[in-house]
């Protein structure tokens, strides 16, 4: 009898052992790996749905966004021990599309393995690549051109493009609103964030982390600066903002759209 | 938190409480409905059901039993403020004996067999399959004997491991919903464990602790090591032909973190204090009891998965 209990003894100390061998946290990381980044649209806490979802802005403007997209670029990747990847610029041109949901995930390929704690990337593209010509946007003219990202009167890519209807206290029938970014005479325009990841994005050759992000969109116009859809009005015919001073203000409000909800590892 | 060190610092009162050496359990109809009267299970989905159920400390004979267990769970699928709430059910039928070895020594198994749904907007998951087993021994270091005093008490200290032979699938826990729909926790974990009764006459008190250590499975992924803890009034009405015993008590429990690749991930942890109630019927050498958990507090994934009820049936056969 006392055997047993010896024995039951002896097989818990086994597996311990076994357990604490079997553990390899030496790893030696090479070679890449995938990584991706998705873009999931909010509008303030509410995750976003187009055209039939009634969003409230802090002026009290209710929103009902029927189409959003933006274009982001140049990702750049940061390793815990600081080293920075950067991802080639032509082939770093991703455009979001909430109609798309094939188009909300940035997938970078051949990323090298290690344990990223950061991610900065652009909203539009910077002024240096696109004086390359359209060449230093890899095939981005041709596709923003389909997503109708490009200037219709101007040189020019559409960094966000931000349209639906709206209602507010003086404008009380539905009236169409488009906010439209990309460099004007006297603005560039472009834009870049920095975020930390609250866990690492372990990057393998067996492991694809997602980096999933949260825009709230609710920011472009309701962020650090407020700007009112209705004192837009022109004329009743609808809320266009495309150039002015509101888009550097706009601008300057994309800091504060995205965060880092979690990372997957899987 | 601060409610469960209350709670604590009760339940340790009680450990040090009375010293008086005594008769030995009376009746041995008595001591078998004591064992039925901790049950906890795992929250956060039974993905190590079973580890945490209440070895309790009572019965001397050979033992074997068939139950049924239910877990109902509101998970959110999603991340936003209007992600849609998913209702899950755990569901667990549960071969459990209880083995005497020495007059000391008794060795538990639990052998469960799971099947869980889920209600998500894409469709119904559902999942089942054989459990983790557990294997935990449990030693009586302190038992009243043959006397007369007024309180009779027993302690018992015990571990034990739980095998993965249940199916942990990795795609079952991506995504942003409850980690824990599962069968098996695919990791080797082991148990500690203590209990002790005092009774009274015909009125007891069993309070139990335990602890969970988790180990990664293959998958690289850790669930969070597990404390529970429970303390359960019962009274036996002792009649020619049949014993009934009414209980009622509290049973808490406090989770770590779950971590994948080494990695802790965010909002895994939680812990949950339950009232709970029960009957145990005893009619020859059957028993059959009922018991049900009702959260009290709650604080699970960050208030991501809420606990709405656990209820279970079993009837149990002395050899």
């Amino acid at each position: 009898m006392k055997n047993a209990l010896h024995k039951a003894i002896a097989i818990l100390a086994v597996s311990a052992l076994v357990i604490s061998c079997s553990k390899d946290d030496n790893e030696v990381i090479t070679g890449t790996g995938n990584l991706g980044i998705e873009f999931d649209n909010a509008f303030g806490t509410n995750d976003l749905i187009l055209n039939t979802q009634a969003n409230t802005t802090s002026n009290n403007e209710v929103l009902k966004i029927s189409n959003i997209k933006y274009i982001i670029s140049n990702i750049v990747l940061t390793k815990e021990d600081g080293t920075i990847f950067t991802y080639p610029k032509s082939e770093s041109y991703f455009i979001i599309d909430e109609a798309d949901p094939t188009s909300v995930v940035a997938e970078l390929e051949n990323v090298p393995a290690g344990n990223y704690t950061k991610v900065k990337f652009g909203i539009g593209v910077d002024q240096a690549q696109w004086e390359l010509g359209a060449t230093g946007q890899g095939d981005l003219a041709t596709r923003a051109q389909a997503a109708g990202m490009l200037w219709s009167w101007s040189a020019g890519y559409k960094f966000v493009v931000f349209e639906g209807t709206f209602t507010s206290a003086t404008v009380t029938d539905s009236t169409p609103f488009m906010v439209h970014t990309g460099q004007t005479a006297t603005d560039y325009n472009y834009t870049e964030v920095t975020l930390d990841l609250p866990t690492k994005a372990m990057v393998r050759t067996t492991i694809s982390p997602e980096i999933h992000v949260v825009s709230d969109v609710s920011k472009i116009i309701d962020g650090t600066y407020k700007i009112k859809l209705s004192d837009n009005n022109m004329g009743g015919m609808g809320a266009m903002i495309m150039g002015g001073t509101n888009l550097p203000l706009i601008t300057a409000n994309l800091n504060g759209m995205f965060t880092v909800a979690h990372v997957h590892n899987d | 938190m601060k409610k469960n060190s209350i709670y604590l610092a009760l339940l340790c009162t009680q450990l040090s409480f009375g010293h008086a050496k005594k008769e030995p359990t009376n009746r041995f109809s008595f001591q078998k409905m004591a064992l039925e009267l901790e049950e906890d299970c795992d929250a956060c989905g039974c993905s190590a059901s079973g580890g945490s159920m209440g070895f309790s400390s009572m019965l001397n004979s050979n033992f074997v039993g068939l139950r049924y267990f239910n877990q109902s769970y509101s998970s959110r699928d999603g991340i936003f403020a209007n992600s849609p709430w998913v209702n899950e059910n755990f569901n667990t039928i549960q071969i459990w004996s209880k083995i005497p070895i020495t007059e000391k020594l008794q060795i538990s198994t639990l052998i469960p067999y799971q099947f869980h749904n889920r209600e998500r907007s894409t469709g119904t998951e559902n999942i089942q399959g054989l459990g983790d087993i557990t294997v935990m021994g449990m030693y009586s270091v302190f038992q009243t004997h043959k006397d007369s005093t007024v309180f009779v008490h027993k302690l018992q200290l015990g571990g034990g491991i739980k095998i993965p032979t249940g199916k942990f699938d990795e795609a079952n826990n991506s995504g942003s919903v409850n980690k824990s729909f599962q069968v098996g926790t695919g990791s080797w974990d082991y148990l500690l464990a203590t209990e002790y009764v005092i009774k009274k006459s015909q009125l007891g008190v069993s309070t139990m602790l335990n602890y969970t250590l988790k180990t990664k499975n293959k998958k690289q992924y850790q669930f969070g090591n597990q404390f529970n803890y429970g303390s359960t009034l019962f009274y036996l009405f002792d009649l020619p032909t049949i014993k009934i015993v009414p209980q009622a008590g509290i049973a808490g429990e406090i989770y770590k973190s779950n971590s994948q690749y080494g990695e802790q991930l965010p909002e895994t942890a939680g812990d949950i204090l339950f009232s709970k109630f029960g009957l145990e019927i005893g009619i020859t050498n059957f028993s059959l009891g009922i018991n049900t958990m009702l959260p009290i507090n709650q604080h699970l994934s960050n208030s991501k998965i809420e606990a709405n009820y656990r209820w279970s049936i079993n009837l149990n056969y002395s050899l």
